[in-house]
């Protein structure tokens, strides 16, 4: 295809590049300048981690054909101060901890200069509206907002520039704001993901997924994309050079499927070509004949008679059952004056991080496989990839790239196996970079869980006795399920002291995408359920529900559900904490009136609006703003 | 991944029309581009190559507007952002910054045009019942003979369904033609599933105006977007409050009227609700949106509890 020339200003430095006719600025600026500091998160302009000046206007950059600047002047992160220094919006978020995993950062931080910009007094709500279009995943924004505010007063001279500066240090660091050393790597751009990073002769992979969620791989014919001029290597499961199968617990997932597809999305091949788009339309070009299979996709009709077997070592579809017993449930039951019984179910979640999984492997001169990758798990990966690609231990490396938020989605080794075959079949640096779609579909998820939930109480508000079932959707590999039963077990009846409980936790395979670790590890669909059931105890015992909380709560010496005793306990302090914060008005939760004293205060969230900048921009006639 | 052979950029309107009507089947014109790069993704239409495609974001005729007997002509090339940005625009079209407002993000905004909103014809783009309240038009210009002839369409007449319009294949919109409604307070309600950068559920344009004392409804614009394959005009609603004394029961008795007109495939009974919430909230935000008038609820009181 003929090639585009284009010319622009870039970060202040006239720059020339031929280049494909639908080039994206972003890709322009980051495979043809080498200007990784504006990142891909998503590529369909939902998440702001693209965002760069055109022309002064601030634009996503994955959604502008390069050609849309030919002729502009461009800003990037790189661009906005000179090398070796920060502007006062780099500081003021270095000051404030707002970096975290830094990959919305470069993103955030135009917004936010942008926003200063277009008005150098803006509110926070205006700020909160401006910076609108960026999604963080790490900080909950506080930290964000705090910085931009700090650079305004900053840059308006109402606060010294000292304020961007360290705090002192007194006694102790405990209290004290202390900076992150990673920081200015991050507010500036500089720092590489594994996206971010290029090898000399480096090929592109991507990987043909399955449309089914159970079936058969009758055959799979590669001969056309490997045939295609650019394509280097095609991998199926027949690739895999030693004993394959990777997992946290139970080593039960295949690099590439192999016989059978378990889950929409799942790895059936791979190609590793001179370029992304020779890659996409290689893996196009590969023909996989399926016969679907019935499939399971609730977790209760896993366990049924007849239901389709997903794992063949696993004939009852059980990936693991935790159980936990203390005391006598029955006992406990009998000296309850109020029964409780209830049902609760929590829901699939997509962690989202902004960076999605990316990678580089290759095979250095000693026939050392590496894989370089923001993987949160490195030494448990080295251990398992030397198994699948049959190699001593000392002749595989894993680099942990900085990992652009994992919250537990990166821990499981979904393409590092992909990657180092394809390096091994080559002898090239390769590299993959999922798409968000790809990072969505095949990446762990949140276990749905269903509770059945039974709880006896006395009038007083004492718990006798719990009996705590839950079933948590697997989906169709173990990934970290057993882990997260076992801690959803422990947890489950929350920080009470409970002499008599019956607990089950099991998490079954399905053919839904499969669950994994998250944050919480299983704790937050048991707390869901506990501290609901305490709600819903206390309006029916006509309690506060800080009242049933304490009269329950562990204390020093009380036995944890698993036995241990308690040498030290802080719920008391905690509740006390979170009561006076709350400004909490004592009451059963179901006797306030309309008006509650402890709603709507300086320290509440209020309901979302948009249009801040509105506030005190009244026209003239004509158009212009009135001056006051 | 979208890929196409050649990418133009015509600095004319006759070029990028020349260019346009022997395009080759299966290319694309191109304007802010926010829709057409997310469309070629994996859920949507995967990866697509197209033979060419004709960006018309360079072509001095279709920037700027012009406001002359009491109509605004805004060139193509006009952005969401500029309603929030343009004075002139925000008195002229004082639903327009409300609606820009809750439109994506500031980023996108600065490259989505309202042109290109309407000819993707989304039963849920935003731009549309703004549009249909402001009785807006829209210019379309084709080569006949080499020579430029250009027509004019009401936006209730263009949109015909989802993604369907009367453009012409060889047809470029060059225009969007709406009321000066200076003077008139504007609103618009959105609901979706979070605030920025999200696709409506159901919203609603609204432009009222009162008499100087801000008793009496004199003229009411009302158009609902998401709720039906069409954009809709609430021409009940509108007549049912012209004349009448500003009242809160009024507004809530006639909001009542707009659930009937819901169409839209799922979430029936949720939009209906939405809707008549919608007209209410929309109707009293606009009166109290009106440039120097204060609005007297006759009822003013009765209605606290309500």
């Amino acid at each position: 295809m003929p090639k585009l020339k284009l010319e622009m200003d870039v970060n202040g430095k006239r720059v020339s590049r031929s280049t494909a006719p639908h080039t994206r600025l972003l890709d322009f600026l980051r495979d043809d300048l080498n200007l990784t500091g504006t990142k891909e998160g998503c590529g369909a302009g939902e998440c702001g981690t693209c965002s760069v000046f055109v022309d002064g206007k601030l634009v996503k950059s994955c959604l502008m054909p390069a050609a849309k600047a030919n002729g502009a002047k461009v800003e990037t992160i790189e661009g906005l101060a000179i090398p070796g220094d920060l502007t006062p919006v780099q500081k003021a978020f270095h000051k404030t901890g707002a970096s975290q995993c830094g990959y919305c950062i470069p993103g955030m931080v135009m917004a936010a200069t942008s926003a200063l910009r277009e008005n150098p007094s803006a509110g926070i709500e205006e700020i909160k509206e401006r910076l609108g279009g960026n999604i963080c995943r790490c900080t909950g924004y506080t930290k964000i907002f705090e910085a931009v505010e700090l650079a305004r007063d900053v840059i308006a001279g109402d606060l010294p520039v000292t304020a961007l500066e360290e705090d002192a240090v007194g006694d102790s660091y405990i209290g004290t704001n202390v900076r992150r050393l990673d920081a200015p790597s991050k507010v500036s751009g500089r720092l590489k993901y594994a996206a971010d990073m290029k090898m000399y002769d480096m090929l592109q992979v991507q990987i043909l997924r399955s449309p089914h969620a159970h079936a058969r791989i009758v055959s799979i014919d590669t001969s056309a994309a490997e045939a295609m001029e650019g394509v280097e290597c095609v991998i199926t499961a027949a690739d895999v050079p030693g004993k394959d199968g990777y997992g946290v617990f139970v080593h039960d997932q295949p690099t590439l499927a192999t016989g059978k597809v378990r889950y929409v999305g799942e790895a059936v091949a791979a190609v590793a070509a001179e370029d992304l788009l020779t890659a996409r339309r290689a893996v196009a070009a590969i023909k996989v004949e399926y016969e679907e299979l019935p499939g399971v996709y609730f977790a209760q009709d896993a366990q049924k008679q007849g239901a389709p077997i997903i794992h063949d070592y696993a004939p009852d579809n059980l990936v693991k059952h935790i159980p936990v017993r203390k005391g006598d449930v029955a006992a406990g039951f009998a000296a309850a004056d109020l029964i409780l019984e209830d049902d609760f179910s929590t829901q699939q979640v997509e962690h989202a991080y902004l960076e999605p999984e990316a990678g580089i492997a290759y095979v250095d001169p000693d026939d050392v496989v590496v894989v370089i990758s923001p993987s949160q798990n490195i030494s448990h990966h080295r251990h398992m990839l030397a198994e699948i690609i049959d190699k001593p231990i000392n002749k595989v490396r894993f680099i942990m790239s900085p990992v652009g938020g994992g919250f537990g989605g990166k821990e499981d080794m979904i393409y590092q196996g992909i990657l180092a075959i394809c390096a091994m079949k080559t002898h090239r640096p390769v590299q993959l970079n999922f798409t968000r779609e790809e990072s969505i579909l095949a990446s762990a998820k949140r276990h749905p869980s269903k509770v059945h939930y039974k709880m006896g109480l006395t009038n007083d508000g004492r718990i006798t006795a719990i009996e705590f079932s839950m079933l948590s959707d697997g989906g169709a590999y173990g990934m970290s399920s057993e882990g997260v039963m076992r801690k959803a077990a422990i947890l489950s009846c929350g920080p009470y002291e409970v002499h008599n409980l019956k607990v089950d936790t099991t998490a079954v395979y399905t053919n839904n995408t499969p669950s994994g670790a998250f944050r919480t590890f299983g704790g937050m669909q048991a707390q869901f359920a506990t501290e609901s059931m305490m709600d819903m105890a206390a309006e029916a015992l006509g309690m506060d529900p800080f009242a049933i909380r304490r009269v329950n709560m562990m204390k020093i010496g009380s036995k944890t559900h698993t036995q241990q005793e308690l040498k030290t306990a802080s719920l008391d302090r905690c509740l006390d904490a979170a009561e006076q914060s709350c400004r909490w008005e004592a009451g059963p939760p179901n006797v306030r009136g309309q008006v509650r004293g402890d709603m709507g205060g300086p320290d509440t969230r209020k309901p979302c609006t948009l249009g801040a900048r509105f506030e005190g921009t009244d026209l003239e006639p004509d158009g212009t703003e009135k001056v006051a | 991944m979208l890929t196409c052979d050649t990418y133009h950029m015509p600095t004319s309107l006759h070029d990028a029309l020349a260019l346009w009507a022997a395009a080759p089947q299966g290319s694309k014109l191109i304007s802010g581009g926010t829709d057409i790069l997310p469309w070629a993704r994996e859920g949507r239409e995967g990866d697509v190559h197209l033979p060419a495609l004709i960006d018309v974001t360079r072509i001095p005729e279709l920037g700027g507007h012009v406001i002359s007997n009491g109509r605004v002509r805004l060139g193509a090339r006009t952005v969401y952002q500029d309603f929030l940005t343009q004075g002139t625009l925000r008195l002229a079209l004082p639903c327009m910054p409300y609606c820009a407002i809750w439109f994506a993000d500031d980023q996108i905004r600065e490259q989505a045009t309202l042109a290109g909103n309407l000819v993707n014809a989304s039963p849920v783009g935003d731009g549309t019942p703004a549009v249909v309240a402001l009785n807006g038009e829209i210019e379309l210009a084709r080569l006949v003979d080499d020579e430029i002839v250009r027509r004019v369409v009401p936006v209730i007449d263009f949109i015909e369904g989802p993604g369907r319009t009367q453009i012409a294949d060889d047809e470029i919109a060059t225009a969007v033609i709406l009321d000066a409604a200076n003077g008139y307070g504007g609103s618009f309600q959105k609901v979706g599933l979070r605030r920025s950068l999200v696709i409506s559920v159901a919203c609603c344009a609204a432009l009222v105006r009162t008499d100087r004392d801000g008793r009496v409804f004199e003229h009411v614009r009302l158009a609902l977007g998401g709720v039906g394959p069409r954009p809709i005009r609430l021409e009940r609603v509108e007549a049912a409050l012209r004349g009448e004394l500003v009242s809160r029961r009024l507004i809530k008795q006639v909001s009542e009227l707009a659930a009937d007109t819901v169409a839209s495939r799922s979430r029936q009974e949720y939009r209906r609700e939405v809707v008549v919430n919608f007209v209410r909230a929309a109707l009293e935000e606009a009166l109290e949106n009106q440039p120097d008038v204060q609005v007297k609820f006759q009822d003013e009181g009765e209605m606290a509890n309500a």
